[in-house]
């Protein structure tokens, strides 16, 4: 396992028939994923053919609800595409269907509902992935083997190698997978752009902690919250790998909401030079831009003979 | 979505908290009048969605017509920082007694909700925070839990809203949790939650919240009928509703560079890497705006996003900075060539693709043959060079202007 599913597992695809869910669904299949099902109640008993680019074709059945799914298929993980005002539903359906992995790319869930089914995951001891994320993508570990895309991140940017990558944007997610494309990564996780997400930055950071394969982390933050600090408090006494830091929002004015409903300086907190302030005293590297911080990157590898 | 404290009392008194009686006037003549109805003394409370109206010297007491009318229409005109003041509200002047704090909201660290309370309410809570940290109270309620009549008594007790009826104190904490959760708020504020009355009547003395501030999740605005009654709320710049009316996620700011990009990430870090250009090459060049097209966005939202931006005058430049994920660089490029076709604006655009079809993007931008059209390898070369085409261009209409 790299980074809470392991090579090769079975996926479900909740909204798999809607327009979003076609379209991604074909690019993790063509990505390598083993989608073995999409829910949809009122196309429950049909396929879909998803046709892939070297001509042949993948059927998938549809299952009424997530419980079905898993019962037929044993699915390890869900990925959701449906609307924002019927994802609490399909949060707690994947939930209670005991879907361990529950990755949630739709954007615009009102607070409310991510807050009660995140804690609801965890009571159950689910894990959620977003909302509001590019997903997770794990590059195979073995030859032969299979990684896992599980939501939109692009396919075919990067290769497996050392480095784990957590987010809280999705341009900037594959603007580093693309200056870091010849160094490869273990897995590339969006952790999401919303006030509350299930899968912290922290969390993340244990997780890659734990992964043998991971040697070094790139963590992007933004302005909002205090993830960043919260991770590096924990970082300077448990990480055991380097870590280089890139955090976005310098410019952003007080009480401004930047684009993603988390990204928003209150009250004086959350600031970018809060976060670069305590990032560094704990000794994690920020870059000025994305394309410094994969130099720094390519230095702490090289330093600590990586690559 | 923040509210106006006028708004946020709407709310309050729908869900049965006490208030003082209050009258909202868009005038000073209005205000006269309701002051008159209110009954003197009275407050005349500037309108602004921020806090600290009161140091700004928004918020004053009247002890009579002339005084009100007179306070109404020197507050109208001001700004509290950079909000502008939108009415006025006329509220009786109560006699407080004692004053507290408290505050309901998402916490974002412990992914559940915060209440907030102290007894040495009226100030700044972060102030008594530092200095008395003892005297503010924090206190969680779980997503999962049934916060009841009971729960908000048990709450009340620990916080020790000491002077107040305990009971009264629950009530409201329990109303509180009830506006919270039903008008899907982010942050109820009572500040001060006040015991007023007669000094020398008990019968007098109760709890009477005196101001409020409501911020509503904007995401959940699907199942309140899109809070139509607040929309004239937080959305005081031309631009920023020109925008909002078409579907695009943009902050005015107050530079000369105009920076549209794909992922609110991306679109912040142009604007740091615009600043941070700015400052390399000595130039008093800023970011004008934040503007993020989103995932898959259209040739059409490109082009309105165009629109949007260059219909502020202060712009000089536009920094285009999309990395194709869903999006393809290739309709972002059309949307470009279609703005830039019909207006007959000098203003350099400086392009830079990267990711899907980001080289057929280019191909259309190189086709155009639009002398107004640059593009730049990398997002720090795009800043750059939309810094100094934008420093370029100030100084040309200095001197046109000349």
């Amino acid at each position: 396992m790299t980074l809470f599913i392991e090579d090769g597992a079975t996926v479900i695809v909740q909204g798999m028939t809607g327009h979003q869910g076609m379209v991604h669904t074909a690019r993790m299949i063509q990505a390598g994923t083993r989608i073995v099902g999409g829910v949809n109640p009122r196309k429950a008993g049909a396929r879909v053919e998803f046709t892939l680019a070297n001509g042949t074709s993948e059927s998938v059945p549809v299952f009424a609800d997530c419980t079905q799914a898993v019962t037929a298929t044993h699915a390890a993980a869900s990925v959701i595409f449906v609307p924002p005002r019927f994802a609490k539903d399909a949060m707690v359906e994947a939930i209670q269907a005991g879907i361990p992995l529950i990755v949630v790319i739709t954007e615009g869930i009102p607070v409310a509902d991510t807050a009660y089914c995140v804690a609801l995951a965890q009571d159950r001891g689910c894990r959620i992935v977003g909302p509001n994320c590019p997903g997770l993508m794990t590059l195979p570990s073995q030859p032969g083997s299979r990684g896992s895309n599980l939501g939109i991140i692009p396919d075919g940017i990067v290769g497996r190698g050392p480095v784990g990558l957590v987010s809280k944007s999705g341009t900037l997610t594959y603007q580093l997978m693309g200056e870091l494309a010849s160094i490869g990564f273990t897995a590339c996780l969006g952790i999401g752009g919303d006030p509350i997400v299930g899968t912290t930055i922290l969390e993340a950071l244990q997780a890659f902690n734990r992964d043998e394969e991971t040697k070094a982390c790139v963590l992007i933050g933004e302005i909002g919250g205090t993830a960043e600090q919260d991770a590096a408090r924990w970082a300077a006494t448990h990480m055991t790998k380097p870590i280089v830091a890139y955090i976005a929002g310098f410019t952003a004015p007080e009480g401004k909401q930047m684009g993603h409903a988390g990204a928003i300086i209150s009250g004086g907190k959350g600031t970018a030079q809060d976060k670069k302030e305590v990032l560094e005293s704990v000794g994690i590297p920020v870059g000025t831009t994305p394309g410094q911080t994969a130099e720094l990157t390519r230095n702490i590898l090289r330093e600590h003979a990586i690559i | 979505m923040d509210l106006y404290e006028y708004q946020a009392r709407q709310l309050l008194q729908e869900h049965g908290i006490p208030q003082p009686r209050a009258i909202y006037a868009a005038t000073a003549e209005e205000a006269g009048e309701a002051a008159d109805t209110i009954g003197y003394p009275c407050m005349i409370k500037g309108q602004a969605t921020i806090g600290h109206r009161g140091q700004a010297g928004a918020v004053k007491r009247a002890d009579n017509r002339e005084e009100a009318v007179q306070l109404a229409e020197r507050i109208l005109p001001m700004s509290v920082s950079g909000h502008p003041i939108k009415g006025v509200l006329v509220t009786k002047a109560e006699n407080i007694l004692h004053e507290y704090y408290v505050s309901i909201s998402v916490d974002r660290a412990s992914r559940d909700y915060d209440v907030l309370a102290t007894a040495n309410g009226g100030t700044e809570v972060e102030a008594i925070a530092l200095q008395h940290p003892e005297s503010v109270k924090r206190l969680h309620i779980s997503p999962l839990e049934v916060f009841d009549r009971q729960a908000a008594k048990a709450m009340a007790g620990r916080i020790g809203f000491y002077h107040a009826d305990l009971d009264q104190a629950a009530d409201i904490l329990l109303h509180m949790w009830e506006t919270f959760q039903d008008c899907d708020a982010t942050l109820v504020e009572i500040n001060p939650l006040a015991k007023v009355g007669d000094p020398d009547d008990e019968s007098t003395k109760h709890l009477d919240a005196l101001d409020a501030k409501i911020s509503l999740d904007g995401n959940a605005a699907f199942r309140h009928d899109g809070w139509t009654r607040f929309s004239d709320s937080g959305q005081d710049d031309p631009y920023e509703r020109k925008a909002k009316d078409n579907g695009l996620h943009y902050v005015h700011l107050d530079g000369q560079v105009g920076v549209i990009g794909n992922g609110a990430g991306l679109v912040m870090s142009s604007l740091d890497a615009v600043s941070g250009a700015g400052q390399d090459q000595g130039k008093a060049v800023r970011p004008a705006n934040f503007l993020d097209i989103g995932g898959g966005a259209s040739a059409q939202v490109m082009e309105t996003s165009l629109d949007v931006v260059l219909s502020d005058p202060q712009v000089r430049s536009v920094m285009v900075n999309v990395y194709g994920g869903i999006t393809s660089c290739e309709q972002v490029a059309q949307g470009i060539v279609q703005a830039v076709a019909h207006r007959d604006d000098p203003r350099p655009i400086v392009v830079r693709f990267d990711g899907n079809a980001a080289q057929e993007g280019l191909r259309i931008i190189a086709d155009s043959h639009d002398a107004r059209l640059k593009v730049a390898d990398t997002m720090e070369e795009a800043a750059a060079q939309a810094v100094r085409l934008a420093a370029e261009e100030a100084s040309d209409f200095k001197e046109g202007a000349r």
